[in-house]
């Protein structure tokens, strides 16, 4: 009984998705859980994977094909199993299995240059005792190695040329195999790294986007933190980090400011009642940005919890179409790499980004006309000068700036 | 020479008639008071022939007792071996016995115990007592007799023999450890050389062509004694029995034979004539002679003076034997005797009796001999009711001591595998290196050195390539078949009992030219031409080694191992185990493997020989290996069967340079002939070339680096080399010639898949002909593994190399259809 792998909908919304890549090829035996093929949404790609296992039968879309959500993709079933192709599929992108191996056994002998049967395909990738050896040895997984041996089973010198290119092999041996080496290797773009790219590229392609920073005494935020390191985990408080004040800060700042709450289209300027704070997240796969939505309505505790319930979700990537959008204004930090200042680039079509740079230690005048030393950190804002204006702008960093440095009266609200 | 006798068309083909003199049945007709009253017996003769006949009875009882009732006088035991028994027909052995000498040498039948009481009895009875001290004594190393002087007060020494013999005998159907041959003969392969007993044989007829090699050793070694075949009226049916009376009756023994060796084998064929093959009625319903006598008229001029003799009377036996025995003796056998006697109980003790009445068997038993020769000797006054009765109480009393001795567990124990765990497996080969079986100067027609053969062979080449790499001309090559008639010939000057024989040997020099020039200086008597009798050459070498020769006989094809396989393997298979290593088994049998010649002339038959235990089983391929290889067979103890290629016999030796000198190559050791590190082949025969030549293409073209095993042996074979190889290479392809299913290298992949798993980056691969009938010359390539069908295997079943046209199919649909089709 075969398996017809439709279209998910990751989120709430969207009608269709495009095939961002496929992992497998018709022919390729799956288990449950194996990725089958990428797709991508405005904001992000995910990885689908096989509800069934066995043979791929049938892909029906090919890379880059926008296919409607409930629509067949691809079917999974057991080897010469019949199905229906959907009409108006694309024809197969990767080649077939031999169809020889299908055909019913004949009666007469065949001819000796008949093709070799695979017979092993069907039950996945097999690996000689030798290989397996040779990639415990090696401290790599067989199952990544290209299997160049008879019947596609994994052979000790693929385990060898599976450990050369993570460079776990001796220096010798590295030299040996950087012989005929190419300079470089092309690495295919991902999903989200296309989407990445063509979200920045709008962005700074379409905006008058413009930076400015401004330091603050971050006394009483470290003061706080250090308070909460001592005690909040003993009071039931989550781990609220300087990040989660800022954020918090920023809720409770920009309502005040509400062209930097907002989103802008050359028609109009949509300013929200709501903060909904796009948090800037690094992953393995890329920069994500999900969505704390309604941030002026939650205390420093729920904002620092969820915070890092987004940021979970995204290096996990479970996080949810839905929860990729709607954004209103965005922090990014590059605080814990020493960066002093930078130019954070606008989520479109918000107006306006807040860049949290590394704490510093800085000196001002203090009494009796002592050099005083304090801890501060940078607050770069980049803002869309189509929307709003420079003194606008360095009044809500400065106001901003304010609010941090008096951090406990936020709290009293 | 034969080419001296003129086959004259003028003679054979003039008219006249073939006469046959008549055949004496039944002839004596004397009474036992004329005997004794003419002198020929003695009171005390008549009463041994009655008494031994008594000891036959009784041990038999006791067997069927103990078979069917689990019980003899009332000691319980459960005996569940074979039981042929004998009862019935005590009259023919005990006459047969009589006038044997301790030199003369009886084989037997499955049905010979009472063959093997009579021929013991009397070998004490005639052994001086010296003589028969040192031979029971020297018994493992007076383990039995120890036994029975332990449990016995007897001093006298022949009293003594009698309680060891029945003591033995009793312990070795039991299974015993104590036996006469450890346990391990058992009932139907009873042995005992010290009284001059070779074995029974539980194939029926097979003891036709072993006696017959008994005494060809006896005729060739000039030693003294004659030969006794027992076999039975039903084994006439049996091919290798007319095989081996023709073998000891050839006309060669008189027209070519040198002077001194004149004279047919030293044989007597005595027919227990019991009416009945199994169930099968022989006169009446199975064979066609009516008397076994008339067969000899068919075997020889001299009718094999065949005689139909009254078995039930001991004495119309002895009579017998008296008359025959001097004819036998001078050269004038061989000698056919129907000995006419009848079984009472049945074939064996699952035999119901359904093909004959109780009225026959009764109307037998009223003839019986114990009963009526009793009556004989009373009546006649020779001897008197207290003789029999003092007769009656020592066979009783005898037979049941040495019963209770022998059911005794700890008296008589059975091998002890937990103590000895090589009980058996030790006497599986004797693993000796005697150079010669005798101290005499050998028969030679003149020195070595004037043999042109040999002279051509010191001239010759002794390695196939000439300094600047071409090849050296074939005819002034050393030749593999050089190599194989080298240390033969060397041996012939070495070991005087060394004797050789197989078909067209002689003049001829074999069919393929190795023993060419042989003839020059080895005379009839050591090298002759073999009747086209495969069963007799192979087990008639069996009796030669079994009396203490060595001989090299030889199947000209490989595919005529069908017909000596009972000779093949089970008789010079297995009589160094079941003798428990009492004899050694110096044979060496060239096998020579066909090609070209179709179907039943093409047969690589070395897995059939692989798996039968204790053959040796060798293939050489190369000048070097064989002469190293035939020389250790030559120095060995144990048979070996040594396959020759007919690819090969004029090959030179393309490896190394073959030695002048001899040497010896260990059995069993296989070669590495060419090294490498990415895949190893371990061929087997002449497939060796064809591995050669794979291996060149793979490092040419595929920069494949290939290591050849040549295997050499098969039994015995040493793994560690191999082990090393697939340990370093991971992937091993295993060819020869041999059909690929059941191919003896299934085993060897079998042993090397347990003994490298781990090692193994690919399943070991197998290579055989195809499971077909051989084709004609020219079609040859599709049956036989070509160097293709090496690349073929690699690509499909080990690494792919992209060979887009295969000769050969390897992959799993394809064997699987192929096994399910049985082809």
């Amino acid at each position: 009984m075969s398996t017809v792998i439709t279209m998910p909908q990751q989120g709430l919304t969207e009608e269709s998705s495009v095939i961002a890549e496929w992992y497998v090829k018709e022919g390729d035996a799956v288990s449950v859980g194996t990725p089958l093929f990428a797709i991508e949404t405005g904001k992000a790609t995910f990885d689908v994977e096989s509800e069934a296992a066995g043979t791929v039968l049938g892909i029906f879309a090919a890379e880059g094909d926008d296919v409607p959500i409930k629509a067949p993709v691809c079917v999974i079933g057991e080897p010469g199993e019949a199905f229906e192709r959907p009409a108006g599929a694309a024809p197969a992108a990767a080649p077939t299995a031999p169809e020889a191996e299908k055909k019913p056994v004949v009666e007469a002998a065949p001819a000796a240059t008949s093709a070799p049967a695979k017979s092993n395909a069907e039950e996945g990738v097999f690996a000689s005792p030798r290989a397996k050896a040779a990639a415990e040895r090696a401290g790599v997984d067989w199952h990544n190695a290209t299997p160049t041996g008879a019947e596609g089973r994994v052979m000790e010198r693929d385990i060898a040329a599976l450990a050369a290119n993570r460079g776990r092999t001796t220096i010798a041996a590295k030299e040996a195999a950087a012989e005929g080496e190419e300079e470089f290797e092309i690495v295919k773009n991902s999903g989200i790294r296309k989407v990445i790219a063509q979200n920045m590229h709008d962005s700074l392609a379409g905006m008058a986007q413009l930076s400015m920073t401004a330091y603050f005494d971050a006394t009483e935020l470290f003061a706080f933190r250090a308070k909460v390191k001592a005690m909040g985990e003993k009071l039931g408080y989550p781990n609220i980090s300087i990040n989660d004040m800022i954020l918090f800060a920023v809720s409770r700042t920009v309502l005040d400011h509400p062209l930097f709450n907002a989103h802008f289209s050359e028609k109009e300027t949509k300013i929200f009642h709501r903060v909904h704070l796009g948090v800037a997240t690094n992953t393995e796969r890329g920069l994500m940005v999900p969505t704390l939505f309604n941030a002026d309505l939650k205390s420093l505790n729920m904002i620092s919890r969820e915070a890092k319930a987004l940021s979970a979700a995204c290096r996990e990537n479970t996080i949810k179409p839905d929860q990729l959008t709607g954004g209103t204004i965005t922090v990014t930090n590059l605080g814990n790499n020493d960066i002093s200042s930078f130019t954070p680039v606008i989520n479109p079509p918000q107006t306006a980004i807040i860049g949290v740079c590394s704490p510093e230690y800085r000196v001002r005048p203090g009494k009796d006309g002592e050099i005083e030393m304090y801890r501060a950190m940078g607050i770069s804002l980049t803002f869309d000068h189509r929307a709003v204006d420079g003194a606008p702008a360095a009044a809500f960093l400065h106001d901003f700036c304010q609010r941090l440095e008096n951090f406990s009266l936020l709290l009293a609200e | 020479m034969s080419k001296e006798q003129f086959y004259d068309p003028q003679q054979i083909f003039s008219e006249k008639d073939i006469h046959f003199e008549d055949i004496p049945v039944f002839s004596y007709q004397k009474t036992a008071k004329e005997q004794f009253e003419s002198g020929r017996f003695t009171k005390e003769d008549l009463l041994t022939i009655w008494r031994d006949m008594r000891y036959i009875r009784e041990f038999e009882n006791m067997l069927l007792s103990v078979r069917t009732k689990k019980n003899f006088n009332g000691v319980e035991y459960m005996y569940t071996g074979p039981a042929h028994l004998y009862i019935g027909e005590e009259a023919a052995a005990v006459g047969e016995a009589f006038s044997l000498r301790p030199e003369d040498f009886v084989f037997g039948s499955h049905r010979s115990h009472g063959e093997v009481l009579a021929k013991g009895l009397s070998a004490i009875e005639k052994l001086p007592e010296e003589e028969l001290k040192k031979r029971i004594e020297g018994v493992f190393n007076g383990r039995i007799l120890n036994i029975v002087k332990e449990h016995c007060s007897e001093t006298d020494t022949k009293k003594l023999a009698v309680k060891f013999f029945l003591y033995g005998l009793i312990a070795e159907l039991f299974g015993r450890e104590t036996g006469l041959s450890k346990g391990l003969g058992n009932s139907m392969h009873l042995f005992f050389v010290p009284f001059g007993i070779y074995p029974n044989n539980a194939i029926v007829g097979g003891s036709g062509p072993i006696s017959a090699g008994g005494a060809l050793f006896k005729k060739v070694n000039k030693e003294e004694g004659i030969v006794v075949c027992n076999i039975g009226d039903g084994s006439i049916g049996c091919g290798p029995v007319y095989e081996s009376m023709n073998f000891s009756a050839m006309d060669q023994y008189n027209t070519l034979w040198e002077e001194g060796f004149k004279g047919n084998l030293p044989i007597i064929f005595n027919i227990m004539d019991n009416g009945y093959a199994m169930g099968g009625r022989t006169n009446g319903e199975t064979m066609a002679y009516h008397n076994v006598a008339r067969l000899g008229a068919g075997v020889a001029v001299n009718q094999m003076h065949a005689e139909r003799i009254n078995g039930m009377n001991p004495l119309a036996v002895v009579d017998a034997y008296d008359r025959k025995l001097p004819l036998v003796k001078s050269g004038e056998g061989p000698v056919l005797l129907d000995v006419v006697t009848y079984r009472y109980s049945g074939h064996s003790p699952s035999d119901q009796n359904a093909y004959r009445s109780r009225e026959e068997i009764e109307a037998w038993q009223k003839i019986d001999s114990i009963q009526t020769f009793k009556a004989e000797l009373l009546e006649a006054g020779i001897a008197a009711e207290e003789d029999f009765a003092a007769l009656e109480a020592e066979v009783t009393g005898n037979i049941e001591e040495a019963f209770l001795l022998a059911v005794d567990e700890t008296i008589s124990p059975r091998m002890n595998f937990e103590k000895e765990p090589d009980a058996i497996e030790k006497y599986m080969f004797s693993n000796e290196k005697i150079a010669k079986m005798a101290d005499r100067e050998p028969d030679v027609l003149g020195p070595k050195e004037e043999n042109s053969r040999w002279k051509k062979i010191q001239k010759k080449a002794h390695y196939a390539f000439k300094e600047d790499g071409t090849p050296v001309p074939a005819s002034t090559v050393y030749s593999y078949r050089d190599a194989i008639f080298e240390p033969i010939f060397d041996k012939f000057y070495e070991d005087p009992t060394l004797i050789s024989y197989g078909e067209d040997v002689r003049e001829w020099g074999g069919a393929f030219g190795v023993y060419t020039g042989m003839y020059e200086s080895i005379p009839f008597h050591r090298l002759f031409n073999s009747p086209i009798s495969e069963a007799t050459i192979v087990s008639s070498g069996v009796g030669y080694a079994m009396l203490g020769g060595r001989c090299v006989i030889e199947l000209m094809y490989a595919d005529f191992m069908g017909r000596a396989g009972d000779e093949i393997f089970n008789q010079l298979a297995k009589w160094q185990g079941m003798t428990a290593g009492q004899i050694k088994m110096p044979v060496v049998l060239r096998i020579s493997v066909g090609a070209l010649y179709g179907a039943q002339h093409s047969q690589d038959w070395t897995s059939l020989a692989a798996h039968v235990p204790g053959l040796k089983v060798v293939f050489p391929a190369t000048p070097y290996d064989a002469k190293g290889m035939m020389t250790a067979a030559l120095n060995g103890t144990d048979p070996v069967l040594f396959f020759e290629s007919q690819r090969l016999y004029g090959k030179g030796d393309e490896f190394k340079t073959v030695p002048a000198e001899s040497y010896e190559i260990e059995i069993g050791e296989p070669d590495i002939k060419r090294a490498g590190s990415d895949i190893t082949i371990l061929t087997v025969g002449a497939t060796l070339y064809s591995a050669m030549k794979a291996a060149k293409e793979l490092e040419e073209k595929y920069d494949i680096s290939a290591e050849i095993i040549d295997a050499r042996s098969l039994v015995p074979f040493n793994y560690e080399k191999v082990v090393e190889s697939v340990k370093k290479t991971g992937k091993i392809v295993l060819a020869s010639d041999a059909c690929a299913r059941g191919s003896h290298l299934n085993d060897v992949a079998r042993n090397i898949t347990e003994l490298c798993f781990n090692y193994l980056d690919a399943p070991p691969v197998l290579i055989g002909a195809q499971n077909w009938i051989t084709p004609c010359a020219e079609l040859e390539k599709e049956f036989f593994p070509q160097a293709q069908w090496i690349l073929d295997a690699i690509d499909q079943k080990i690494m792919p190399l992209g060979i887009s046209k295969p000769a050969h199919n390897f992959t799993p649909v394809e064997q699987i259809r192929r096994e399910k089709k049985g082809v």
